[in-house]
């Protein structure tokens, strides 16, 4: 059905069962006769539908039940309670064919073949999908063009470097045409170029090839080039869902400006007064940061106040983290729209044991 | 047979791999050299004690028994519970399951991929040792041999068959090098590797008919020498064949529940 979202999940649950041991080695041998556990909600009944086409950012902070969503989503993790339709498809229930229907991308951890030339991964998926030849040479030649491959093409995938590796691994995701792509971290411990480049890439395939993309990250330059939409989850919940400006308007106000100075400053109060309701600090006396709102000062306008006062040497200004701006919404220092209402009426009929 | 397609790149891909680690394999095939020649010089030595025959084997009957076990001892080797148990244990079987294969026939297909090298290999060696040692005694009948070719494939997928539902054990301990070491050691004792089963006392003999593990060694070696009459014959490979499918499900079984159950680490 065409009216069908391409990710409709409700109500989804994942919940872990955790061995709980008391220090030490008294604690071992009490766990060893007697085992307790515990369970750990890794994902608490949470609501979400996503519209083929879109590009969606999934954060939270470690631990919030980012990679469970993706591991259920992808048919690797049963859940433990809730519905879950891909695609038309139960993905645990049916796991292989979804399977043919999704890229994955795990930042961590390359899906190439350790030992042999990342040519040869490429062939291996070209079988493993089933992929018409004509196709996959079509596919793999855009690939290599975009994603500059075939400098590497013939070494093996453990010794190209992290980038050349992502670019790669990339390719392998995408050579079956997924309708779905999940990237988890897909630009971790990359320099700013592979960075761009990988941004631009998976962009491009939204916008050309119409691939909805779902991605995790801890880096807003990720989110910014790349997504419409984004979801927070926090302790196995979703406690935000929306677009991306409303969020940084609302959360990601703050920038701080550092400035490297020549010799400590004369009078700190001159230049605080210069500067209301901005927070300046100075730790060393050599290096000064003033904090401000974007919407009330031009970062232009804080150095020009800055520069009487000052011999400044050098100065730089901070991109608001994803963290930060995550913690704001956990926090609740900001006003959030409302999230969607998970469901609290069914968690009392939840089942114990399985 | 079109969707075997992608279970046989693979294999092909782990038999590069083993290319790739020549080093690793030259050692261990070494090591398995030094291995078939202390075993000549030791049954050579129990032999020349009690000339003529000791029990119901000869002495080129023993020399094709120890032949036939090392050849079958030599195939895949690079497939075992501390790597798959790793495997398990840091969450790369994650990957395997984003995929439209299946887990078990994957690594099937990777613990098969290799047999073609290290088969030509055992064998260069097998044939090198057995002429040093004056030769070995050969089937007495074509259709033994064939029969035996059977039965060594039985045998390869019964080891199979084995190691894989011992690495499930990765789902509930770490200790994966115990485990592999402990299945090994029953494995050389109850196949017949060490010591043809026939050698045992009875309540030995009797534990290692009911267990899976002669039909890795013994089995396809009394069948090369045409030791067995051919209704026992018939029986044994059949046990050899319910062991190894047998067991072949029962891993799929043992994968799909533990999936089920336990959590992918790492993540």
């Amino acid at each position: 059905m065409s009216s069908m979202p391409l990710i409709e999940a409700r109500g989804l649950t994942k919940k872990f069962r955790q061995a709980v041991k008391e220090p030490g080695l008294v604690g071992s041998l009490k766990h060893f006769f007697t085992r307790q556990y515990r369970d750990k909600m890794a994902v608490d009944h949470i609501d979400l539908s996503v519209e083929a086409g879109e590009s969606v950012a999934y954060l939270g902070p470690n631990g919030a039940g980012k990679s469970t969503t993706i591991k259920m989503l992808t048919g690797i993790l049963v859940p433990t309670e809730g519905s879950l339709i891909v695609d038309g498809l139960v993905p645990y229930e049916k796991r292989q064919q979804n399977a043919r229907n999704i890229g994955v991308v795990f930042g961590q951890r390359t899906t190439l073949w350790w030992d042999i030339p990342v040519i040869e991964s490429f062939n291996l998926a070209r079988d493993m999908y089933e992929i018409p030849v004509k196709r996959y040479k079509q596919n793999l030649a855009e690939f290599t063009e975009l994603l500059g491959l075939a400098e590497f093409m013939n070494v093996p995938a453990g010794k190209v470097s992290l980038g050349q590796r992502m670019r790669a691994d990339l390719c392998m995701a995408l050579l079956h045409d997924p309708k779905m792509l999940y990237l988890d971290e897909p630009t971790i411990g990359l320099d700013i170029a592979v960075k761009d480049s990988i941004r631009k890439f998976i962009r491009r395939l939204v916008d050309e090839r119409g691939t909805t993309v779902m991605l995790t990250t801890h880096d807003l330059g990720d989110i910014e080039d790349i997504c419409n939409r984004i979801v927070i989850i926090d302790s196995g919940r979703i406690i935000h869902d929306g677009d991306l400006g409303a969020l940084k308007d609302n959360y990601a106000r703050d920038r701080v400006i550092h400035f490297q100075l020549a010799r400590p400053p004369e009078s700190m109060a001159a230049i605080c007064a210069g500067l209301p309701a901005c927070e300046t600090t100075s730790d060393d006396g050599l290096r000064l940061s003033v904090r401000f709102d974007r919407f009330q000062y031009a970062a232009g306008e804080i150095a020009a106040a800055v520069m009487p006062h000052v011999e400044v040497i050098d100065f730089h200004i901070d991109e608001p983290e994803v963290e930060d701006l995550i913690r704001k919404v956990y926090l609740g220092q900001l006003s959030l729209t409302a999230p969607e209402s998970t469901a609290e009426a069914t968690e009392s009929a939840v089942a114990t044991g399985a | 047979m079109r969707g075997f397609n992608k279970y046989f790149a693979m294999a092909k891909a782990s038999l590069e791999v083993i290319f790739v680690y020549r080093a690793g394999f030259t050692v261990n095939l070494i090591g398995s050299v030094f291995y078939v020649v202390a075993m000549f010089y030791l049954w050579q030595t129990i032999f020349l004690g009690k000339p003529g025959a000791l029990g119901v084997f000869t002495w080129p009957e023993m020399k094709a028994y120890l032949i036939v076990a090392f050849i079958l001892n030599s195939t895949m080797t690079w497939f075992d519970e501390w790597q798959m148990g790793a495997d398990i244990r840091e969450g790369r079987v994650a990957t395997d399951l984003a995929r439209p294969i299946d887990f078990q026939l994957k690594r099937f297909a990777e613990a098969s991929g290799p047999i073609p090298f290290e088969l030509a290999s055992a064998l260069a060696i097998g044939a090198v040792v057995a002429f040093v040692f004056g030769g070995i005694a050969l089937p007495a009948d074509p259709a033994h041999l064939a029969l035996f070719i059977v039965s060594a494939a039985l045998a390869t997928l019964l080891k199979f068959s084995i190691i894989y539902c011992v690495s499930m054990t990765a789902f509930w301990t770490t200790g994966m090098e115990g485990v592999s070491n402990a299945r090994m050691a029953v494995q050389n004792i109850f196949s017949g590797a060490l010591i043809p089963l026939v050698f045992f006392p009875d309540w030995l003999r009797g534990l290692a008919s009911v267990l899976p593990f002669q039909g890795m060694i013994s089995t396809p070696a009394l069948t090369y020498l045409g030791a067995m009459d051919g209704p026992t014959t018939a029986f044994m490979i059949g046990t050899q064949a319910v062991w190894a499918l047998g067991l072949f499900l029962f891993g799929r079984l043992l994968w799909r529940s533990a999936v089920k159950a336990v959590t992918i680490n790492g993540g």
